[in-house]
């Protein structure tokens, strides 16, 4: 389990050597450059500042003041609730959707550690970022104070074997905070139309009494592996607004 | 169904659960019998059942250090960085897991292997045939004939037997003797390979052989799975699901680079096999193993060191380029392997250029595409539009293909010339050089071409390599 080849192609990993380099050879797991090279980055500066999506890729007609049109349709809606924003680190492609498959399909589970670097980078630069313009907003700055992975359906954990959300939040080397069940929602949703679906009266997750305490009062980061439509987030979000935290946002591997 | 043997006091097993798991191994989430099922059975001893992921016995070193070492049952992975530790959520615990054999469902140290170790069913054992199944007519060399001949003879005495035979042999038709005298005795015969694309270009021909048995070509994403079949041809992943299965084994590792001595294939072969069935091996380049047996007369064998249309084999010429991939790197082309390549165009050849890396098949496709040899196309192993360019270049649309692996073996284009840029690099080492050097000169009409080392330093693997074809040819009589 050393880091002399690719955590994901297995290909060894010949990184160019530079006087750094061949001081401190990188022998941490990880990502080959030619696989690095394939992940898209999201650059921060040019992200919807709701969903954490890369603007570039979007006609200039469907972003307004930094928000994208889907953000804007869920502000409208009003469904937002205490839900803030999303973070995202990766566009998603191709590649990672490759990544994903032997990562959550296949159970390859120590392909998180390939991520780890960037999760931490990217949670340093939420927290300094939410540090320098508190001033802006007293009520959601700083740091957050428990990080909650969205968590499977106990069929679906044991059918996986290990909660893909939870491993990429442990990366993040904060507390992690277990609080939230999510039923065997399959039957139950199918029972329902798509529009009382999309209505989402009724939210899979639910938090564990034991973890109300935990919450209340407090400023809260969501994490999971991919951020598509914003539905879960906002489920997820809906069952820990009852314990009143005060904030909810949260931090995804991919938006796509 | 419950079967009751003769003597009633005898235990009962399913012949559902015969059926399904005779010759095979599968983890036990993906068996359709319940557990009750499974464990009386394997109370009576007919089914049996071991974990997937075990320590490997450890030795003083391993102890006094506290090092674990890990083994994955399934598909013999040894290599400690290819298995990670995961909480599991099935066990609870700490599991430890493979990650080399992860695409046939993930097995981690709290998985079970499940196999038969009842009676073989009665149908598979089928019955013996005197009629002729194998419907080749085609005309084998006097080398070929006598290749023939003593591999079927060691075969049927049950012992291993090797066929060393230069690339370009013509070796398929070689084993048809031997595998229709098996089929007649009843025998199921496995042919493996570590190559998906040699699955599929003998499984037509197989077919075509033996067209009233049933064969069966197994690899990643063929559909093809008939369980009872007489034949079965596969990659070594594939037969990882097997255990016990067949009564005589050819392998074919001819033009196996870059997948050639994988351990893997080793292991599930030796797994699907029944012990004590006799191996066939048929390669241009044994593994260190099998030809120091050879060598040494504990494995029996015979050499084929002439092409089937009797030419040499034409011999590596190496030529140094300096630091070339700095070249590359500035979009530039080394003026070298520029001039082979204006010589070639005006000859009007075909060739294959073998780089290292796929970045540098990629790189070195936009050069020679902006250099004016607009008809080249570069192609690698996972390159989904690998079949389309194959094809391209074997109607000779395309003239110059960059590659970082030898492609297909029905890939035989009359009159193509190969270079090797790069040929000091580690991932070539003698065999793979032997075996691309094999490109060329496969056709009696263009037995010869020009194969080409460029390099930044001579290797001792190119050296070897260029050594192992003179000494062929000089055993070939040339
Ligand atoms: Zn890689
Ligand atoms: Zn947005
Ligand atoms: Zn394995
Ligand atoms: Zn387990």
């Amino acid at each position: 389990m050393s880091g002399s080849h690719c955590l994901f192609c297995r290909a060894e990993k010949r990184e160019p050597l530079t006087f750094l380099s061949l001081l401190s050879p990188d022998t941490s797991t990880g990502f080959c450059l030619s696989c690095q090279e394939q992940l898209e980055r999201i650059d921060p500066l040019y992200s919807c500042r709701l969903c954490g999506r890369d603007l570039h890729s979007l006609e200039p007609a469907f972003v307004h003041d930094q928000i994208c049109h889907d953000c804007i349709r869920w502000k409208q809606s009003g469904r937002n609730g205490l839900y803030g924003r999303n973070y995202a680190i990766y566009s998603y492609n191709g590649f990672i959707k490759e990544v994903m498959t032997m990562f959550k399909f296949r159970g390859d589970a120590i392909l998180a550690d390939g991520f780890e670097k960037e999760l931490k980078k990217a949670y340093s630069r939420i927290i300094d970022h939410r540090l320098r313009f508190r001033f802006l907003n007293l009520r959601s700055g700083g740091e957050y104070e428990a990080i909650v992975p969205i968590p499977l359906s106990r069929e679906r954990l044991v059918e996986r074997g290990f909660n893909q959300a939870e491993l990429l939040a442990r990366k993040l080397g904060q507390p992690i905070v277990d609080a939230l069940i999510r039923e065997k929602n399959e039957q139950k949703q199918s029972k329902k139309n798509r529009r009382e679906r999309l209505l989402m009266r009724e939210t899979p997750f639910h938090l564990k009494n034991d973890q109300v305490r935990i919450v209340t009062g407090k400023k809260i980061l969501l994490v999971d592996d991919l951020y598509t439509t914003g539905a879960t987030m906002r489920l997820a979000a809906t069952a820990i607004t009852a314990a009143h935290p005060k904030q909810i946002d949260s931090l995804t591997l991919i938006h796509g | 169904m419950l079967l009751s043997s003769k003597n009633d006091s005898s235990p009962k097993f399913s012949l559902d659960v015969q059926h399904f798991l005779y010759g095979r191994e599968y983890r036990a989430e993906e068996l359709p019998f319940s557990e009750k099922v499974i464990k009386t059975h394997i109370k009576n001893g007919y089914v049996a059942i071991r974990p997937a992921v075990e320590l490997l016995k450890e030795n003083l070193l391993d102890l006094l250090t506290g090092r674990k070492k890990w083994q994955c049952r399934r598909c013999g992975n040894r290599d400690q960085e290819a298995f990670a530790v995961c909480t599991c959520a099935r066990c609870r615990k700490k599991c430890v897991y493979c990650r080399h054999c992860l695409n046939m469902g993930i097995v981690r140290s709290c998985t079970k292997l499940v196999t038969w170790s009842g009676p073989a069913p009665k149908a598979w054992a089928s019955v013996n045939s005197v009629a002729r199944l194998c419907s080749w007519n085609g005309i084998l060399s006097e080398e070929q004939t006598a290749a023939a001949n003593a591999l079927d003879q060691a075969l049927a005495a049950g012992y291993s037997f090797l066929i060393w035979a230069v690339t370009g042999s013509g070796k398929t038709e070689i084993i048809y003797k031997a595998i229709e005298r098996s089929l007649m005795q009843g025998h199921h015969i496995l042919l493996a390979t570590p190559r998906t694309d040699v699955v599929r270009e003998l499984l037509p021909r197989i077919r075509s052989a033996f067209p009233s048995i049933t064969v069966s070509g197994l690899y990643a994403g063929s559909d093809d799975n008939d369980p009872q079949a007489q034949l079965v041809i596969s990659t070594a992943h594939q037969l990882i699901r097997f255990s016990d299965c067949f009564d005589c084994v050819f392998i074919d590792e001819v033009d196996a680079f870059p997948f050639h001595y994988d351990p893997m294939l080793e292991f599930a072969v030796r797994k699907a096999a029944k012990p004590g069935a006799p191996f066939g091996y048929l390669t241009a380049t044994p593994p260190p193993g099998l030809r120091n047996a050879y060598l040494m007369g504990s494995l029996r064998g015979i050499k084929i060191a002439r092409r089937y249309h009797g030419h040499p084999l034409p011999v590596p010429l190496f030529r140094w380029i300096g630091n070339w991939t700095r070249f590359i790197q500035h979009g530039q082309l080394p003026k070298t392997i520029h001039e082979w390549l204006m010589e070639k165009k005006k000859q009007g050849c075909q060739q294959f250029l073998f780089v290292p890396t796929v970045t540098l098949a990629r790189e070195l496709t936009e050069i020679l595409q902006k250099e004016g040899f607009e008809r080249t196309a570069g192609v690698h192993a996972e390159d989904p539009d690998r079949h389309t360019k194959v094809a391209a270049f074997r109607e000779g649309k395309i003239r110059t293909l960059v590659t970082t692996t030898i492609l297909e073996r029905g890939v035989t284009v009359p009159g193509v010339e190969v270079a090797v840029l790069g040929a000091d690099d580690p991932v070539f080492d003698a065999c793979a050089l032997v075996q691309i050097a094999g490109r060329v000169g496969r056709s009696p009409d263009y037995p010869e071409g020009d194969i080409l080392f460029f390099h930044n330093g001579k290797t001792f693997a190119m050296v070897q390599a260029r050594h192992q074809i003179e000494q062929m040819n000089k055993e070939g009589g040339f």
